[in-house]
C-alpha cells in the first residue's frame, strides 16, 4: 500500500540568472578552464522552496493543499513525484506515482492521436501491450474518432486537451498527485472529464490536490496542508485548515 | 565507493527503462524527417555525397587513387559521425530532456541512452553506403570484419561514460556545449579521418595519446579486412575501466542534482 514519509524535508533551489551565464561564458572565452572554479560568484541566489516540511500519508487520505503563489505548493508536490530529491532531510514514497500537472508532457505534435497515445502510455510506465490495451478506452472517452488517425497538429487545442486528459486518466497510480481539478472542453464533456476524475481520485491510494478553489478541496480531501513561505503552517481537517488560512489572507 | 554504487544503480535502472528510450530514439529520428518524401534516406544520402566530395579532392591532394584511399576516407567519416555527434549531443541529454525530468522520476542515464540509441539509428542509415563504396572500389573483405562488432562494443562503451560525465556537467554549465563541439572540431583535423596512420611515424602522438585513433582504429581496420592494433585495444580497455570508475563515482555524487539545475 502507498505510504508517504517527508521528515524535515528541504529543498533550496539555486538560481542561476542570465547575467551570470552571461557573465562567465565571457570569462570562458578568455580564459578557459579557470572559469569553472568560478561558481560561488555572487550571480547565484539560492532560494529555500520548502523548508522541514515533516508529513505522513496514508492509504487513503486525500489531501488539499492549499496557499499563496510562491508558498512552495508545487515544490512540495513534485518532491511528492519523488521528481526533486530534497536538499535535506527525508523522503520516503512508496506506491506509484503520477501526476498531472503537465497533461501534454511527452506529446508528438507531429504524430497522430495513436502514435501519441503509445508514447504517452510508455511514459506512465506501461509496456507495449498495455498501451494497446487502453487505446479502446482512450477513443471511447475522448470521442476523437478518425480525428486519432491524423497528426495531432491538426487537432484545436481543446481537442488536443481531450486527447492528454483521457490518457494521462486511463493510468490508475497508488499516488495521485494534481495541481488544480483540471477543466476541460465544452460543457458536455467536461462533466465527463469530472466523473473520470472523480473516479480516478477514488481509486488511488494517496491523493494531493493543489488548489486555490476552496469548493474543491472540501469536495475532494478529507485532510488539508496549509503552505507559506516554502513552511507548512498547518495540518488538519479541511475546514478549520481553510478558515485559519483565509483568516490570515484577510490581515 | 558508496557513490559508484549510486552511480550503478543509476546506471542500471537506465537500462532497465529501455521501452522509454528506445521509442523516444526512434521517434527523434522519425520527427526529423517527416513529412519529407525520402525521409530517414536523407541520412544517407547527404553522408554519400560528403564523402564522394571529399574523396575526390583529398585522394588528389595525396596524390593516391581513389580505389587505395575511398574506402578509407568512407569508413572513417562515417565512424566518425557516430563518434563525434554522439559526444556532441550526449552534452544536451539532460538539458533537451527537461520537461520530461522535471515530471516523471526516471534514472538519468535514461536520457543519455537515448541519445546513444539515436546516433546508433543515425548511424546504421549511414553504414549502408559502405558495402556500395566497398564494391565499387573492391575493397578485401575477409574475416577480420567479424572484429568489428566488438570494437563497435567497445566505443560505444568509452562514448557512454564520456557523455554521462559531460550530461551532467553541462547540465549545470551550459558552455560545456559548446567547449565541447570545439574540442571534437579540432579532433577530426587530428585524427585519422582524411589522412591515414600509416602516413605517421607509428608512435605518433596524434595516434598514441589520441584515443579517437584507436576507436577509428578497432572499429575501422575490421571492416578494411586488416586487424586492429592492440595498443589500440589495450588504450581503450584502460580507458573505460578509469572512465567508468570516475563517471560512476561523479554521477553517483551530483546526478541528483541534475533537475535542480535545468
Amino acid at each position: 500500500m502507498a505510504h508517504i514519509v517527508l521528515d524535515g524535508a528541504s529543498v533550496e533551489l539555486a538560481i542561476y540568472n542570465s547575467r551570470g551565464r552571461g557573465l562567465k561564458s565571457e570569462i570562458l572565452r578568455r580564459t578557459v578552464g579557470g572559469g569553472l572554479q568560478n561558481d560561488r560568484d555572487s550571480s547565484i541566489q539560492v532560494v529555500k522552496a520548502l523548508s522541514e516540511v515533516s508529513l505522513e500519508a496514508r492509504d487513503g487520505d486525500r489531501i488539499g493543499l492549499i496557499g499563496g503563489n510562491g508558498a512552495g505548493k508545487t515544490t512540495l508536490l513534485r518532491v511528492l513525484s519523488r521528481v526533486y530529491p530534497p536538499t535535506s532531510g527525508i523522503a520516503s514514497i512508496e506506491g506509484r506515482v503520477s501526476s498531472l500537472i503537465d497533461l501534454a508532457m511527452g506529446m508528438d505534435t507531429d504524430a497522430t492521436g495513436y502514435e501519441n497515445i503509445e508514447m504517452r502510455s510508455i511514459m506512465l510506465g506501461l509496456d507495449y501491450k498495455q498501451a494497446q490495451a487502453i487505446i479502446p478506452d482512450v477513443e471511447e472517452f475522448s470521442q476523437l474518432g478518425d480525428f486519432l488517425s491524423l497528426p495531432i497538429r491538426t487537432y484545436s487545442s481543446g481537442m488536443m486537451l481531450r486527447l492528454a486528459f483521457a490518457v494521462s486518466t486511463a493510468v490508475h497510480p497508488d499516488i495521485l498527485i494534481l495541481d488544480e481539478v483540471i477543466g476541460v472542453g465544452d460543457a458536455a464533456f467536461a462533466e465527463r472529464a469530472e466523473d473520470r476524475l472523480h473516479n480516478m481520485i477514488q481509486k488511488a491510494s494517496i491523493v494531493f490536490l493543489a488548489s486555490h478553489d476552496n469548493n474543491s478541496i472540501r469536495r475532494f480531501c478529507n485532510r488539508t496542508l496549509w503552505m507559506k513561505g516554502g513552511k507548512l503552517m498547518m495540518d488538519g481537517p479541511p475546514d478549520e485548515v481553510l478558515a485559519a488560512y483565509a483568516a490570515d489572507s484577510a490581515v | 565507493m558508496s557513490f559508484v554504487v549510486r552511480g550503478a544503480a543509476d546506471v542500471l535502472g537506465g537500462v532497465e527503462s529501455w521501452r522509454m528510450w528506445w521509442m523516444l530514439a526512434k521517434n527523434d529520428v522519425i520527427r526529423r524527417y517527416r513529412r519529407s518524401r525520402i525521409g530517414q534516406l536523407w541520412l544517407t544520402l547527404s553522408m554519400a555525397a560528403m564523402i564522394f566530395g571529399m574523396g575526390a579532392v583529398y585522394a588528389s591532394l595525396f596524390g593516391t587513387s581513389m580505389s587505395a584511399y575511398l574506402p578509407h576516407l568512407g569508413t572513417g567519416l562515417v565512424l566518425w559521425g557516430l563518434i563525434s555527434s554522439t559526444i556532441i549531443e550526449s552534452c544536451l541529454s539532460f538539458i533537451e530532456n527537461d520537461s520530461i525530468i522535471r515530471q516523471v522520476a526516471l534514472p538519468r542515464f535514461t536520457y543519455l541512452l537515448r541519445t546513444i540509441a539515436r546516433n546508433l539509428f543515425v548511424f546504421a542509415h549511414n553504414l549502408i553506403i559502405l558495402p556500395v563504396v566497398y564494391l565499387v572500389f573492391g575493397s578485401p573483405i575477409n574475416w577480420c570484419i567479424l572484429l568489428f562488432i566488438p570494437g563497435l562494443l567497445l566505443v560505444l562503451a568509452n562514448l557512454a561514460w564520456v557523455g554521462y560525465l559531460l550530461a551532467i556537467l553541462s547540465a549545470r554549465f551550459r558552455d560545456i556545449p559548446q567547449i565541447v563541439a570545439s574540442i571534437v572540431q579540432v579532433a577530426f583535423f587530428v585524427s585519422p579521418v582524411v589522412f591515414k596512420p600509416s602516413q605517421l611515424r607509428i608512435d605518433h602522438p596524434v595516434l598514441v595519446l589520441n584515443p579517437f585513433a584507436s576507436m577509428l582504429d578497432v572499429m575501422r581496420e575490421p571492416l578494411l579486412g586488416n586487424l586492429p592494433s592492440a595498443t589500440s585495444y589495450l588504450i581503450l580497455l584502460g580507458l573505460l575501466i578509469v572512465g567508468w570508475l570516475l563517471s560512476l563515482a561523479f554521477a553517483g555524487k551530483y546526478s541528483h542534482r541534475v533537475v535542480y539545475w535545468l
